[in-house]
């Protein structure tokens, strides 16, 4: 038998204290909850799409990288490719360009057109950019083309949204 | 650009700068050939997707011309030689057909516009990645073919 006897007010006390608690804490957790749910939120990571293409093996030449994703228009979900242009600039930053041209919308190839080389050419309406994806004034496009954000994982370079560009 | 709202809308406002129209040949039949229709017209319309990716910009793709396959010639070329019309009142200065059906070949000579004919593969039997590139090989053939057309017209 235990010395220390607890009197019939100290249990009540105890219980009481006890039972409160769980009911406050019961209203108030939903309530946090709610309160901190939008900084709980991860986004940041989620957007970006792992390419195949390792950081480390890009060099001052644009190359060609496709990456896929699932997209999802209303209940039907399909892969999607996407490709971007992508090279380091003299300074080592990566660039990743959309090959969008922002006349109409066609494809954009690198070097391939003979009387531009160098060039991100629009074989539609001979749309011209330079390496940096700034338009050349003269040919159809009104805006730079758009960029990639991007980040490092593991190794191998993600890309994100494309944005469009602030005017150069 | 394709043959939805979103892009109709943009056609609208740049038909000054769309001047080639491609309209897809799709054959249809149930007899022994149904198999072989079916990977001519998955074919087809896969291509079609990737092409009007690469042109966007210049290019209206239709959805497509459907037809019974043993229809007899004279009705097929009829019904080509209208929709030709249909695309002179509208001044569209390139006309594309896309097909993987060969009988189109013996009729190229009784219309104006340019048929692409491009046998099919048996794509249901790639894998995605695989199945991708050999897409993309096939549009860069066209690639030249359009760059060219355009380039002699301009």
């Amino acid at each position: 038998m235990s010395k220390q006897r607890v009197t019939r007010r100290q249990f009540l006390n105890y219980t009481l204290t006890g039972v409160g608690g769980f009911m406050a804490a019961g209203m108030l957790m939903p309530m946090v909850r709610f309160a901190v749910d939008p900084v709980l939120q991860h986004n940041a990571a989620g957007d970006y799409v792992v390419t195949d293409k390792k950081i480390s093996e890009i060099t001052a030449e644009p190359v060609r990288v496709d990456f896929t994703f699932e997209q999802k228009d209303a209940w039907y979900t399909s892969e999607v490719t996407n490709t971007a242009w992508v090279y380091k600039d003299e300074n080592g930053e990566v660039i990743a360009l959309s090959p969008i041209c922002k006349h109409l919308g066609c494809t954009v190839d690198w070097n391939k057109d003979k009387a531009n080389p160098e060039h991100f050419y629009c074989p539609c309406h001979g749309g011209l950019y330079t390496k940096d994806g700034t338009n050349v004034p003269g040919t159809p496009p009104a805006a730079p083309l758009d960029v990639y954000p991007f980040k490092e994982v593991d190794g191998y370079l993600a890309l994100g949204k494309a944005e469009p560009r602030k005017e150069a | 650009m394709k043959w939805v709202a979103n892009d109709i809308d943009m056609y609208l406002g740049a038909k000054e700068y769309v001047d080639t129209i491609v309209l897809p040949l799709f054959p249809i039949s149930f007899g022994d050939d149904i198999k072989q229709t079916t990977s001519m017209t998955e074919f087809i319309s896969l291509l079609s997707i990737q092409l009007e990716r690469q042109f966007k910009g210049r290019i209206l793709m239709l959805p497509g011309y459907t037809y019974i396959k043993n229809n007899p010639d004279n009705v097929l070329i009829d019904d080509i030689k209208r929709w030709e019309a249909e695309f002179q009142n509208q001044s569209f200065n390139h006309v594309f057909y896309l097909t993987s059906d060969s009988d189109w070949r013996t009729r190229e000579e009784s219309f104006e516009g340019s048929l692409i004919w491009l046998p099919s593969l048996p794509l249901e039997s790639m894998d995605e990645k695989y199945r991708n590139s050999i897409l993309e090989d096939q549009v860069q053939q066209l690639i030249h073919l359009f760059v060219k057309k355009w380039q002699n017209n301009d």
